[in-house]
């Protein structure tokens, strides 16, 4: 009997710790039945600004609340195809960056807004930003509502731009010349002209500039060509020029640090940067040309979407349409985490329009100028760019190599899909 | 009666049994728990893990089988898959080879010395097997502060200009040091645990015998942790053909890949931004895995107790 109960004691104990796991830490279910479960991957600073939009609308007192679910971005990608396929706990609403949506629809992880559509009439085109509206779309059919259109610009010392650039800003455009003028300058006081950042959207931008095109047929990929080569030459020309930061360097410490004319970063990043005593401003992206019209600033957009529920429930779904809707109008906050909110509405509102990234929306061209790399197979790209970023620039490989293993692998990845 | 008795016989021996087989396999139900986790946790992923190398998969539909297309991809085929395998395998190699050694005879050494128990003993003690208790993250924020080439201790004190980890063999150097460091504990205190084994005898008849310092270690200490040496020997091995955050962390594989293992390239392609190719990864992982057991089991062979 003793013996009984031990073992029934270990057993019990077993299946307990289970229980109790679940106990303190709930999954949270998308069938609480009054609740919308919206999962994002906002964690930092963005992730305060998103709760505080949250609980603004819940506390309009709506029939369904939100309740936001913020997941770190590497975890939450890893869990979408996941959950989708297990059918269970499957979230109501979710963020998913833009470029992600072509794949999980041709994936099956997507449901489409068209059925819903028609009651919400003010969940347009004609009141988002055009670049975000039309990548949500895809087929024919809307998948994503843009949220934002956030945008790879760059930050400039004010100082320092007055002592070696000072007309570069006169028609807000800062082309690699003026950068090089100004680079060839600075440099004899140890300062360094342009910050080498995140080298995905400053490759993707100039490659668009040059006429580039990632795909011709929207399957392969097209990377090794001579414009590709010509935006490595224009960086390893800086490069060597000492124009650009160095290997090994932090451009963010030395832009912080007066140490750094021009710094490409996202418009993200200004709350960060507000923090510094660095005085500075913000223009567009590095241009080659300074015709407005041919201008390109790399840009993403975080976008709402549905993921597949093998049983949607309309009222909830429709509830959720709410959301959007108001969000739509509620924007502010998003735009004071220092992201442009892809709504129109957001551009009449006077405190947006002095916040600095709002140049972005407000002027037409500007507006125009800012572009979605929305290649299918952009996961793959931007893994290989992510990883291997500056190597050739640096000289730790050769340009002719570089591209040569960026078309390769990204077409051997493109052709190892698992295809319907 | 004699009826009676005898069924009544035949029910005490049954008993008996049953009691007999409660016995036997009383120990094996408190090992329940553990069978259910391992069988959770390690037995169905692996089994899952090696069907999903024969198939094709993205992690949402269900999966294709496609035989040896995997392996086949990976071991002949000019694809950058098997570029991805050669390159990553030889890295994880490079670095099994650099580490192991370092591994062994950083602990071995302070496990001899704090036998020798020296003043503080067991403050040094604590303090090595500190950097065990970290993070891998933890760690290696540290040691790329460590080695930062514009604020770094190393190039500020030392008036250097390199960059650590962004050329060779430096960024070898910097993911060896940061590991070695971060694993001493380990290794350590089974050396120490086996180190006070040794009976003192052993070093009382060798210096009757006039050993030196040298011989005593090679011809009694050795000897003496020699299970503790194949033990920590084989799952130090494991362990670091295992690697993957050092370098994804200190170095995001480069400069050029040349610090890219294996284990990266099986994360990326199950868990990249773009759509998984999990068959291909799987059998990236296998074939790991089979490398593991070889070098594990020729390990095993070579330093076997011949006696």
């Amino acid at each position: 009997m003793k013996k009984a109960q031990i073992l029934g004691a270990i057993i019990a104990s077993f299946f307990l710790s289970f229980g109790l796991t679940e106990v303190f830490n709930p999954v949270v279910h998308a069938d609480s039945n009054k609740e919308i479960i919206f999962w994002n991957p906002f964690t930092g600073p963005d992730g305060t600004s998103m709760q505080k939009l949250v609980n603004e609308y819940n506390k309009t007192n709506p029939e369904y609340k939100v309740k936001n679910v913020s997941l770190t971005e590497a975890d939450m990608y890893s869990k979408i195809p996941t959950i989708v396929n297990s059918k269970k706990g499957i979230p109501d609403l979710q963020i998913v960056h833009v470029e992600r949506i072509k794949d999980y629809v041709n994936n099956g992880l997507l449901d489409n807004y068209n059925p819903y559509l028609d009651d919400f009439s003010d969940i347009n085109k004609s009141n988002y930003v055009p670049e975000a509206w039309n990548n949500g779309a895809y087929k024919g059919k809307r998948y994503g509502v843009p949220l934002d259109i956030h945008t790879t610009f760059m930050y400039y010392n004010k100082g320092l731009v007055k002592k070696y650039a000072p007309h570069a800003l006169d028609d807000n455009i800062v082309t690699f010349d003026e950068i090089k003028a100004a680079g060839e300058k600075s440099q004899k006081d140890g300062i360094t002209g342009l910050g080498l950042t995140w080298w995905k959207p400053n490759f993707l931008s100039l490659y668009d500039q040059l006429g580039g095109q990632l795909t011709k047929n929207g399957k392969n990929p097209s990377l090794n060509n001579q414009t590709s080569r010509k935006v490595l030459q224009i960086y390893k020309g800086l490069y060597d020029q000492k124009i650009t930061s160095q290997d090994g360097q932090d451009p963010m410490q030395l832009f912080l640090t007066n140490k750094e004319v021009f710094f490409p970063e996202g418009i993200w990043m200004n709350n960060q940067i507000k923090e510094s005593d660095v005085k500075y401003g913000v223009t567009n992206a590095a241009q080659l040309s300074d015709d407005p019209d041919k201008m390109v600033n790399w840009s993403s957009s975080h976008q709402f979407v549905l993921l597949k529920q093998p049983k949607r429930d309309k009222a909830k779904t429709e509830a959720t349409l709410k959301f959007l809707s108001w969000v739509r109008t509620n924007s502010l906050e998003w735009a004071k985490a220092g992201q442009n909110p892809a709504t129109l509405a957001i551009t009449k509102d006077k405190e947006y329009q002095k916040m600095q990234q709002s140049f972005l929306l407000t002027d037409k061209t500007e507006q125009e100028s800012l572009k979605i790399f929305n290649y299918q197979y952009n996961g793959y790209l931007a893994d290989y760019l992510d990883r291997y970023a500056y190597d050739s620039v640096f000289g730790k490989t050769s340009i002719s190599s570089y591209l040569n293993k960026l078309q390769n692998t990204v077409q051997d990845e493109v052709d190892a899909q698992m295809t319907d | 009666m004699v009826d009676i008795s005898s069924k009544s016989g035949n029910v005490s021996t049954n008993r008996k049994k049953t009691w007999h087989l409660h016995g036997k396999s009383f120990p094996i139900l408190y090992l329940l728990p553990h069978l259910i986790v391992f069988t959770i946790f390690f037995l169905i992923p692996l089994i899952f893990g090696i069907y999903i190398a024969f198939t094709k998969w993205d992690l949402v539909r269900t999966p294709v089988f496609v035989g040896w297309d995997n392996f086949k991809t990976l071991l002949f085929s000019h694809s950058i898959f098997h570029d991805q395998l050669t390159s990553g395998l030889w890295h994880t190699i490079l670095f099994v080879l650099i580490s192991v050694p370092f591994c062994i005879l950083v602990p071995l050494l302070l496990a001899v010395v704090l036998n020798t128990k020296p003043i503080f003993a067991k403050f040094f003690q604590g303090l090595f097997y500190l950097p065990s208790l970290f993070s891998i993250s933890a760690v290696v924020i540290v040691w790329s502060l460590i080695f930062n080439p514009n604020y770094g201790p190393l190039n500020t004190l030392f008036h250097l200009d390199q960059v650590w980890t962004g050329t060779q063999p430096w960024a070898w150097m910097t993911i060896v040091i940061l590991t070695v460091w971060w694993t001493i504990g380990g290794n350590m205190i089974i050396y120490q645990a086996a180190l006070n084994g040794i009976p003192q005898d052993y070093y009382e008849a060798a210096d009757i015998d006039g050993a030196s310092r040298w011989k005593k270690f090679i011809h009694i200490t050795l000897p003496s942790i020699r299970g503790q040496l194949l033990f920590t020997i084989v799952t130090t091995t494991i362990a670091q053909f295992n690697i993957y955050g050092q370098p994804l962390m200190m170095t995001n594989g480069g400069p050029n890949g040349s610090t890219t293992v294996l284990m990266m390239n099986v994360q990326q392609n199950a868990f990249g931004s773009g759509q998984s190719l999990a068959g291909i990864s799987s059998a990236m992982a296998v074939i790991l895995g089979i490398c593991i057991t070889i070098v594990s089991m020729v390990q095993l062979f070579l330093l076997r107790n011949k006696d």
